[in-house]
C-alpha cells in the first residue's frame, strides 16, 4: 500500500482518537499559553517600572527554557505527579520566555519623548499604560505571544510522555512503531493548529481594540476549553502504568482484565508513560499503583547492582529484596519470557557467514555495519561497551539510531547488526536471525509486576490476581502479541484481552 | 502687533520663589530662580544648553519638582493641585513633538478632552475648530495616522492637541528646532498669529535668539542655572546686565533693514555743498545746500537755491525710508535732523552698506 493511502485508511480508522487527542492537545495548549500570558505580560509590565530586577528575572525564565522539554516534564512528576496538570505547568513555565522579554523590549523602547508626553498631558500611570505604552508595544508583545504558542503547541507533544495526552501519544505511537502513517496523523493536526493560532492571533491584533479583542479571545477559548473539565470525571480505583511501548501496554491491560474479572475495582490504565524514569517517579508519588517492570531494568537502573554472572532467580529475588528495603515497593513473581538484550543479524548475512553466537562475529567485525540504540551505546554494564569487553572485538562502523526509525534502515540493507529486545516483533517482520549471548553477557530482563506496599495492604487479593500470570507468557508468546499491536495496529485492550480467554485465565 | 497688557491691570499667572533643582547626581541644574509670568504674556526663556531652561519649564507642569522653593499658579502652589488635573489645564508642546503613533490625529487630540471628560460632540467640534486655525483641513487630516504627515503639519497637530482642552497656559519646548527653515519660519508666524486671538500664557524654551526676539514679550535669559536677566527684548539690548548678556544677544543676527540711517548716510558728500563755496555749474545733482551751522538751505537749481520737501531723519530705519528714496526723482536725498544736514543717503550708500554687512556676516562668498 503506498503511504498516502496507508494514511488516510488510518486516518479514517482512529478519527475518534485523534479527535480526541486534538482536543486534549487544544486544551492543553491554551491552558498553557493563557497561564504563560497572565504570568509573563503583568511581569514584564511591572519589570518595566522596577527595572533593577528586569535582567535577573528574565535571566530565570531564560534558564526555564534551556532546560530541555523531555527534562522539565520530567521534573515536574517528583512534584506533580503525571497527567495533565505537571504537563501544562511545564509548557507553562517553558512559554514565559518569548512573552516576558517581549513585553519588557516592546514597553522599554518606546521613545521617552511619547511616554513624557503622554505624562505631560496628565495621564496617570495605569492610564498611559492601557493608552499609550500597551498599544505602542502590542506588535512586539503579540510577537511574543506567537513565538511561545508555536513552542507551546510543539513541547506539547511530549506531554504524551507522561500521561497527559494530546497529539503526542499518536507521535509517540508512531516513532515507537517506525509507523510514518501515525507520526503524521500527530503531526499534520499539530501543523495546522500551530497555523491556526498563529492566524487567530494575528486577526487580533489587527483589529482596532487589539488588546480588547485579544481579551476576549483568550476569555472565550479559556471558557470553551475549561468547560469539559468542569463536570468531575469518575474517579478509579486503581491506575496501572506502563512505559511507551507495546509490550507495557499489553501487560497492563492484562492486570485490567484480571483484576476486574476478580473484584469490582474500577481500573485504569496509564499506559505510554515514557521512559523508566517517568513512570517509576509516577509509581512513587501515587499517580499510578502497578506497572510491569523488568527484573533487569530494576536491578540494574533502579537498584544501581551489576548483575554480572546471576541467573533470572538470582536476579528477580535480589530485586524483590533491594526494592522493598530501598522503597517500600512490592516485586509479583516474573513471567516467563526475557525481554533481556540480543544482538540480532540479517538472515542473509546470519546464513553467509554461518552465524549461531555473538563469538561468530569477531572475524568478519570489519565487514559489518551495526545499528545501535542510543540507550544500548550508552549503558556501561549490559551495553555495547560491555560487549567489547567481553567478547574482545569492536564493529568497525556503528551508528547510533533511533530504535523505531532503525527498521527501515535494516529493511534497506543499511544495517546488518542490530541490538534487540529478544521478544521484538520486528525480529519476525525482518526475519532477523538472534545471536545467542555464549559468554552470558546480559542479564535477564523478565516483566513482573511492581507494585507499593499500601497498595497491597488495601488490596490484598491483587496478590493472588497479579500472580496468575507468574511463569506464563513466552518469548514466542510476547513476540506475537508485540506484532499484533505494533504492526496489525490491533488495540492492546483486545490482544491482551484473547490472550487471556485463549489461556483460560478469565472466568 | 504684540499682545501688551496696559500697566496696572497684569496679573501674575505663574511665580517661581526662590526655585533649585538639584540632580541625583549633585548637578545643580536650576539655582534660586526667580521671576513671574503675567497673564496672556508670550514668555520665553532662553540660554546656551544646559542652562536649566527646559528643567525650568518642566517645573511648572511637575514634570521636574524643585528641590528648594515653590513655583505658584495664579497664587496657588501648584503642588496643592491634583498632578493630572494640573497637567489638564496646561498644554504641553515638545521639541520632539511626541503624537501617539496608535492614535489618529483626530484621537491625539481629545486626549485631554477625554480625560475632562468633555462630551464626544463638542470634542469633535473643537478638533475641527483647532485644525481650521492652524490651517490643517479637518476632513483631510482628522483620521490620519501621525507618520502619515510632514513634519510641520505634525507639530501644528502637536500645537493643536495642547490647546485642545482650552488650558490657560501652554509650555512649548523648543517647538520649531527640529523643522526645517521653512516650516519653521511659518509656524512662529502663526504661532505669533494664534497667540493674537487665543491669548494664552505661553512659556517658551528657546536657544534661538531671533526666535525669541520675534516671539516673546518678554525673555528670560540663563546661564549655569541662573536667570541673568529678565526683561523686553528691548531691554535685554539695550541694557545688558553683563557681558554675557551682551554677547548673547549681540549674537543674534541683525536685521540690516532695521539700521538707522545714520549708520548709513555720508556726512561728508559731493552732493551738500556750503552756501559761500558755490561754483555753478559744477556740481553733481542733486546738490543741497546748507548754511551757518549746516542749517539746510535747500537743492541747488540753475534757477538758484530751492526749497526741497523730502527730508529725512537719521534715527529712521533703512526699511522705512528705501520706499521714500524710491518714489523721489532723485538718487540722494538729505538727512536732517534739527534743521540741519547732517548727512545724505544714496542707493549707492544703502547697496554698500548691505554689502559689507552681509559679507561681515559670512552671508556672502
Amino acid at each position: 500500500m503506498d503511504p498516502l493511502n496507508e494514511f488516510l485508511e488510518l486516518f479514517s480508522q482512529q478519527q475518534e482518537t485523534l479527535l480526541s487527542s486534538l482536543w486534549e492537545h487544544i486544551q492543553m495548549s491554551l491552558i498553557a499559553l493563557l497561564g504563560a500570558i497572565l504570568i509573563a505580560l503583568p511581569l514584564g509590565i511591572l519589570l518595566t517600572r522596577t527595572r533593577r530586577f528586569a535582567e535577573p528575572i528574565i535571566g530565570v525564565a531564560a534558564v526555564l527554557q534551556t532546560i530541555p522539554s523531555l527534562a522539565l516534564l520530567g521534573f515536574m512528576i517528583i512534584f506533580l505527579g503525571i497527567g495533565t496538570v505537571p504537563a501544562v505547568i511545564a509548557l507553562t513555565a517553558y512559554a514565559l520566555l518569548p512573552i516576558l522579554r517581549n513585553t519588557y523590549t516592546g514597553i522599554r523602547e518606546i521613545d521617552p519623548a511619547i511616554k513624557e508626553a503622554a505624562t505631560g498631558m496628565g495621564m496617570s500611570p495605569a492610564r498611559r499604560l492601557r493608552k499609550v505604552e500597551l498599544p505602542m508595544a502590542m506588535p512586539v508583545v503579540m510577537a511574543g505571544v506567537r513565538t511561545s504558542m508555536v513552542l507551546i503547541i510543539g513541547t506539547a507533544t511530549l506531554a504524551a510522555l507522561i500521561g497527559a495526552g494530546g497529539l503526542g501519544d499518536l507521535i509517540m505511537t508512531g516513532i515507537q512503531r517506525a509507523d510514518q502513517s501515525y507520526i503524521l496523523l500527530g503531526a499534520i493536526p499539530a501543523a495546522i493548529l500551530a497555523l491556526l493560532f498563529d492566524f487567530i492571533l494575528r486577526w487580533t491584533e489587527k483589529t482596532k481594540r487589539s488588546f480588547m479583542t485579544f481579551g476576549v479571545v483568550m476569555a472565550s477559548a479559556f471558557l470553551i476549553v475549561i468547560s469539559p473539565t468542569l463536570v468531575p470525571a469518575q474517579q478509579s480505583d486503581l491506575v496501572i502504568g506502563g512505559k511507551l511501548d507495546a509490550e507495557p501496554d499489553i501487560l497492563a491491560h492484562m492486570y485490567k482484565h484480571l483484576t476486574e474479572d476478580e473484584t469490582d475495582l474500577n481500573v485504569d490504565v496509564q499506559a505510554g508513560l515514557g521512559g523508566t524514569d517517568i513512570v517509576f517517579d509516577a509509581l512513587l508519588v501515587g499517580d499510578i499503583d502497578i506497572y510491569p517492570e523488568f527484573t533487569g531494568t530494576a536491578y540494574v537502573d533502579l537498584l544501581g547492582q551489576d548483575p554480572s554472572g546471576m541467573n533470572e532467580d538470582e536476579v528477580y529475588e535480589a530485586t524483590k529484596k533491594g526494592i522493598e528495603t530501598a522503597y517500600d515497593l512490592v516485586y509479583l513473581e516474573p513471567m516467563a519470557y526475557n525481554n533481556t538484550y540480543a544482538l540480532a543479524v540479517s538472515n542473509e548475512v546470519g546464513e553467509a557467514y554461518e552465524l549461531e553466537t555473538i563469538s561468530d562475529l569477531e572475524p568478519i567485525q570489519n565487514e559489518l555495519t551495526a545499528g545501535f540504540t542510543f540507550e544500548f551505546l550508552d549503558r556501561p554494564d549490559d551495553g555495547y561497551d560491555a560487549v567489547t569487553e567481553a567478547y574482545g572485538f569492536e564493529f568497525a562502523d556503528v551508528n547510533g539510531l533511533d530504535p523505531g526509525l532503525r527498521s527501515q534502515a535494516i529493511e534497506e540493507g543499511e544495517v546488518e547488526v542490530i541490538d534487540a529486545y529478544s521478544t521484538d516483533a520486528y525480529l519476525v517482520e525482518y526475519g532477523m536471525v538472534v545471536l545467542e549471548d555464549d559468554e552470558e553477557l546480559f542479564p535477564p530482563y523478565q516483566g513482573a509486576p511492581l507494585l507499593r506496599e499500601e497498595v497491597l495492604d488495601e488490596h490484598p487479593e491483587l496478590e493472588s490476581i497479579l500472580n496468575t500470570l507468574a511463569g506464563e507468557i513466552t518469548d514466542e508468546d510476547m513476540q506475537e502479541m508485540n506484532y499484533l499491536v505494533d504492526y496489525e495496529d490491533v488495540d492492546p485492550e483486545v490482544v491482551s484481552e484473547d490472550y487471556l480467554q485463549e489461556n483460560g485465565h478469565l472466568n | 502687533m504684540k499682545w501688551i497688557l496696559k500697566a496696572g491691570d497684569r496679573t501674575d499667572m505663574i511665580t517661581f520663589k526662590n526655585v533649585s533643582k538639584t540632580f541625583a547626581e549633585e548637578t545643580t541644574a536650576v539655582k534660586n530662580l526667580h521671576f513671574h509670568v503675567e497673564k496672556g504674556e508670550f514668555f520665553a526663556l532662553i540660554g546656551p544648553s544646559g542652562c536649566g531652561k527646559t528643567t525650568s519649564l518642566k517645573m511648572i507642569n511637575r514634570l521636574v519638582e524643585p528641590t528648594e522653593g515653590t513655583v505658584h499658579m495664579e497664587g496657588k502652589d501648584i503642588r496643592d493641585f491634583n498632578r493630572q488635573e494640573l497637567r489638564w489645564n496646561i498644554g504641553y508642546v515638545l521639541q520632539q513633538i511626541g503624537l501617539f503613533p496608535t492614535m489618529t490625529v483626530a484621537e491625539n487630540i481629545a486626549v485631554v478632552p477625554e480625560m475632562k471628560k468633555w462630551g464626544k460632540r463638542e470634542t469633535g467640534k473643537r478638533i475641527d475648530e483647532l485644525l481650521e486655525m492652524v490651517g490643517l483641513d479637518p476632513k483631510t487630516f482628522r483620521n490620519r495616522n501621525p507618520d502619515e504627515l510632514s513634519g510641520g503639519e505634525q507639530q501644528r497637530v502637536g500645537v493643536v492637541r495642547a490647546l485642545a482642552a482650552d488650558p490657560d497656559i501652554l509650555l512649548m519646548d523648543e517647538p520649531f528646532s527640529a523643522l526645517d527653515p521653512i516650516s519653521r519660519e511659518h509656524l512662529q508666524n502663526d504661532i505669533a498669529t494664534l497667540q493674537e486671538r487665543i491669548k494664552k500664557t505661553i512659556v517658551f524654551v528657546t536657544h534661538d535668539i531671533e526666535e525669541a526676539f520675534k516671539l516673546a514679550d518678554r525673555i528670560c535669559l540663563l546661564k549655569d542655572g541662573e536667570a541673568l536677566q529678565t526683561g523686553t527684548p528691548r531691554d535685554l539690548q539695550h541694557a545688558p546686565v553683563n557681558d554675557f548678556v551682551k554677547s548673547f544677544v549681540g549674537n543674534r543676527k541683525p536685521d540690516l533693514w532695521e539700521t538707522p540711517v545714520s549708520e548709513v548716510m555720508e556726512t561728508d558728500s559731493k552732493h551738500m555743498t556750503r552756501e559761500t563755496t558755490l561754483h555753478a555749474p559744477s556740481y553733481p545733482a542733486p546738490l543741497y545746500v546748507f548754511g551757518d551751522e549746516r542749517r539746510f538751505l535747500g537743492r541747488l537749481e540753475p534757477s538758484g537755491t530751492v526749497s526741497h520737501e523730502l527730508l529725512i531723519s537719521p534715527e529712521r530705519p533703512l526699511r522705512e525710508v528705501v520706499s521714500a528714496v524710491e518714489a523721489s526723482e532723485y538718487d540722494a536725498v538729505p538727512v536732517v535732523e534739527n534743521e540741519q544736514l547732517v548727512g545724505i543717503l544714496s542707493y549707492k550708500n544703502i547697496v554698500a552698506y548691505l554689502y559689507n554687512q552681509r559679507a561681515e556676516t559670512g552671508a556672502l562668498p
